[in-house]
């Protein structure tokens, strides 16, 4: 027998999958049309079902807010234990005869779920709604409020008249509707519905079974209406986050996907071809959240640099021009795709990133701003040659002097003339174990400098056979890569990795974490097989065997020590806890300041941003000086030169001299040697 | 209406890389790296700026050293169309130099030349003025900006105080300072195209050196003793008996 109802709500299904499903298809094959930038993916299936899990099914990276996390996680495994109740009440509707779970104590069990969470999801409803509107928690506001109320009240209106089409059933007004669904479901696993049926006295007669068809009706069109919504709205992201979890770009963190320039006719990211299908799918996935732009340590200080604006201005972009793009031919193309940068991206917020990954760290979605960031820098200094001031002349620099200041590159190892080690350039001896690399900054900023001796002693007092390359060093070219010079950075790599080779350099030490990382993973990226150890790893390794021995200074007992993480450590090659054990094996004086580990707040210089003005706002330095001033530390423990540089002078413009000082774990240890 | 401007390039000793003979103070400079003059660069700057404005072709005339053409290469990145290296540069001598760039140029088609108003190696600041009185042509000295119309140029030229504004007719030759312009950051596919074009060198003309000759160019005597005072109560105490000995 056919019914009307069945009818009406198959049109209806029918209708909305089409329209949901081709909006999908529209968006998706554009992910799979337009973009013309390359990416190298590994599959590492084991490692990407368990990210999965982990971030999907478990909602792991939403904790990191974890007021947000709950709600959000408690409305994601409301909605699955939904589905289950969802999908039964088309089959049913449309053919009543047929059963989706056949009946028994796996059915009970799924329903008992639902009629919990049902509930869980309306207090979490209200709960959000309190949030964006009441507690106006910052990050929520001014980004699309009517889409996010419209969506509360869908999910409500659903939940709700799941509740009352239960209380009706238990009524016995569903008896002999055909399709009539939860028959048969013993009350003890309908508690909550069970306990509202309690509250009112019991519907009868027909006004009953019309009240159970018009809520019928609202509940199959709410669903229809959620259906037709979602992948026009930030919840694309029901969709596409678990996909974007799962392909999410191996599994280190930014690492720029280097430029063939002899093959490659475009360069960086110019306009909306100019990305890679896992940088649409990233777009998709945003939901506007917020978490990766208030933990920005630009957009903390006031700068307009916004990583939620940059990734949605982007999505923006992409449907407005995708669609047609993918139908007209190439050079309809070129004017149809206008140039991102300028608009809607502003040169100045490209410019005003540090690179921390402090953004991609917090994204629950696993989007990665930094790289497309970094791609318009590319394509703003490869194309146009455009770039601050301060910056076109670091490059200049780099590429006379092989650093970026004016420095002649003879005196790269003036600093060690008189410690009797091995200098590469001199001695052209490749009897020692491991090199030192000894970077630009420790080797001509004065106060680096001592970090760098620092390290040389406790080499030494650990009886090591090391090596520096004096003036055959070069800069790693990190500060022209995360600029978006991928040419220079290119050219110096080739010529260092050139005398490393020519040296057999097959295991090197850095107090630097940026030469750290474009050592250990950009270098490797070009073939570069190197074991590459930060100082603070290898430190904490000898103190652990035994080889260094530490006592505690008198004036320890006065100070309060805390560590202030830096990115290219922490963020990018998770190094968090050996600088913290080295300094508790010494002191117990030991505090955290507020953002630390994978929060921590940076120190304002990756990116570049070290040899720029940073002139809008407050300084990021200042920022972070005055999260260690709160704790009352007196003593701040780095592990990057970049931080010393930023740290110190924030420390004297901020009058903190007397009050505080800022060391490397280098120097904490060397001065504590027994 | 397309100009046709020659662009004067210097290329000099990293001055940041040179370094005296120990014993006897002469100027080493044989090993030195090679670089663009800054005011070249922003004259490179102004002439393809000229160029963009108005259309036209920018020719790079540089006389050093066969060494130099990485330079020219440099110059093309930065937008410079074609461009010659006239080797047999023996030294400072602005003479000479504006002798054989005139004899080059002479033969050439040209609305403009433009240089630097002298350059960090030597500091003369002669050249533009020589080159003007050989070619017989205006020179509009430290241009801030400059404005092309039919055969007419104008300039405004920084003195040190005030600014003047200038005009001439073409052809003239115009000299930059370094608060001209911001000399660009040449785009990669410009750098790649221009790292594929020849360079052409030739022999400058005349050959031999007239004018002044250089005697000797040696660095004045500085022994660095490298003494480090952690306290500055001793540092300053050692500067002042130091000086006092010096003065003595
Ligand atoms: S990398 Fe850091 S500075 Fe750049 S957008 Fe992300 S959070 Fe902001
Ligand atoms: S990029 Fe990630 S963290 Fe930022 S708003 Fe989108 S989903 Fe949230």
């Amino acid at each position: 027998m056919i019914y009307l109802s069945s009818v009406l709500l198959l049109i209806g299904l029918l209708v909305a999958a089409a329209s949901f499903l081709y909006t999908l298809y529209s968006l998706f094959w554009n992910a799979v049309k337009i973009p013309e930038k390359k990416i190298r993916m590994k599959i590492s299936l084991p490692r990407r079902i368990y990210i999965l899990i982990r971030n999907v099914v478990l909602q792991g990276k939403l904790f990191k807010d974890p007021s947000g996390g709950i709600m959000h996680a408690l409305m994601f495994w409301g909605f699955v234990a939904f589905a289950g109740y969802s999908a039964t009440f088309f089959v049913r509707g449309i053919d009543p005869s047929y059963e989706l779970i056949s009946p028994g104590i796996f059915k009970d069990i799924i329903f008992l779920t639902v009629d919990i969470f049902a509930i869980v999801v309306i207090v979490d409803v209200i709960y959000a709604v309190s949030r964006r509107w009441i507690l106006k928690i910052p990050r929520y506001q001014g980004y699309n409020g009517f889409e996010a109320a419209f969506i509360l009240l869908l999910i409500s209106v659903l939940m709700v008249t799941y509740y009352v089409l239960g209380v009706l059933r238990m009524d016995g007004a569903s008896a002999g509707i055909p399709g009539a669904i939860m028959e048969g479901i013993p009350p003890a696993f309908t508690p909550v519905t069970g306990f509202f049926a309690s509250l009112f006295p019991a519907a009868s007669g027909s006004g009953a079974v019309d009240l159970y068809w018009v809520l019928y009706s609202i509940h199959a069109i709410d669903f229809l209406t959620f259906l037709v919504y979602i992948p026009t709205s930030k919840h694309l992201h029901l969709v596409a986050a678990p996909l974007n979890v799962l392909l999410s770009k191996d599994t280190k963190p930014a690492q720029l996907t280097p430029i063939d320039f002899e093959n490659q006719k475009r360069f960086g990211a110019s306009d909306i071809r100019d990305f890679s299908w896992k940088d649409y799918l990233d777009f998709y996935s945003c939901t506007e959240c917020g978490r990766c732009t208030f933990n920005c340590p630009a957009f903390l200080t006031g700068k307009t640099l916004s990583p939620r604006d940059i990734i949605w201005d982007l999505r923006e972009v992409v449907i407005a021009q995708g669609s047609r793009a993918r139908h007209s031919g190439i050079e309809e193309k070129d004017k149809i795709l206008t140039p991102v940068i300028g608009d809607p991206i502003s040169e100045e917020d490209l410019w005003s990133c540090t690179t921390c990954m402090a953004c991609v760290e917090q994204c629950p979605v696993m989007i990665d701003h930094v790289e497309k960031i970094v791609d318009m820098r590319r394509s703003l200094v490869l194309n146009q040659g455009k770039a601050p001031k301060e910056t076109i002349e670091t490059y200049t620099n780099m590429e006379n002097y092989g650093s970026p200041w004016v420095n002649d590159p003879s005196t790269r190892g003036d600093w060690a003339k008189d410690l009797g080690i091995n200098v590469l350039s001199e001695t052209q001896n490749d009897d020692f174990d491991i090199l030192y690399w000894v970077g630009c900054v420790a080797s001509y900023d004065r106060r680096n400098q001592d970090i760098a001796k620092s390290i040389v002693s406790i080499l030494k007092k650990a009886n090591v056979k090391f090596a520096i390359l004096g003036s055959e060093e070069k800069c790693t070219g990190d500060p022209a890569k995360r600029t978006g010079n991928e040419y220079l950075a290119q050219n110096l790599a080739t010529a260092n990795i050139e005398t490393l080779n020519r040296h057999r350099v097959h295991r090197v030490i850095t107090g630097c974490p940026h030469c750290f990382n474009s050592l250990k993973n950009d270098y490797r990226a070009m073939g570069l097989e190197m074991e590459v150890i930060h100082h603070t790893e290898f430190i904490n390794q000898l103190v652990s065997l035994g080889k260094l021995d530490l006592k505690s200074l008198e004036s320890d007992e006065k100070e309060k020590f805390t560590y202030h993480d830096s990115c290219y450590l922490g963020r990018y090659n998770k190094i968090y806890e050996e600088p913290r054990t080295i300094i508790k094996a010494v002191t117990d004086n030991y505090e955290e300041m507020e953002m630390n580990k994978s929060k921590a707040l940076c120190c304002g210089a990756g990116g570049g941003r070290l040899w720029m003005n940073e002139t809008v706002g407050t300084k990021i330095s200042h920022k972070r000086m005055e999260m260690a001033d709160k704790i009352n530390a007196t003593t701040v423990v780095t592990a990057c030169p970049y931080c010393m540089v930023m740290l110190d002078d924030a420390r004297r413009v901020m009058g903190k001299e007397e009050k505080m000082h800022i060391t490397d774990i280098a120097e904490f240890v060397a001065s504590r040697l027994n | 209406m397309p100009y046709n401007i020659i662009v004067l390039i210097k290329v000099i000793p990293d001055l940041e890389q040179i370094k005296p003979n120990p014993t006897t103070g002469e100027i080493v400079t044989e090993r030195t790296p090679l670089r663009l003059e800054t005011l070249s660069e922003n004259a490179i700057e102004a002439a393809v700026q000229l160029k963009e404005k108005y259309g036209g072709k920018v020719f790079g005339l540089i006389f050093g050293k066969p060494e130099s053409a990485p330079m020219l290469k440099k110059a093309f990145a930065m937008g410079v169309d074609d461009g010659i290296v006239l080797t047999g540069y023996k030294g400072n001598n602005p003479v000479y130099t504006a002798e054989v760039l005139c004899g080059k140029i002479k033969g050439m088609q040209y609305d403009l030349i433009i240089s630097g108003n002298q350059s960090a190696d030597t500091y003369t600041g002669l050249l533009p003025g020589i080159i003007s009185g050989k070619l017989g042509i205006n020179l509009l000295g430290n241009a801030l900006t400059i404005a092309l119309e039919d055969r007419k140029i104008r300039v405004k030229s920084t003195l040190e105080k005030k600014i003047q504004n200038l005009s001439a007719t073409l052809p003239a030759i115009v000299s930059v300072t370094q608060e001209t312009n911001q000399p660009r950051l040449p785009p990669v596919m410009q750098i790649m195209a221009a790292g594929r074009k020849q360079i052409v060198t030739e022999a400058a003309q005349p050959q031999t050196m007239p004018g002044t000759v250089q005697i000797s160019n040696r660095a004045p005597r500085s022994e660095r003793k490298r003494q480090l005072y952690e306290k500055p109560e001793e540092g300053i105490a050692a500067v002042a008996r130091a000086i006092k000995e010096e003065i003595r």
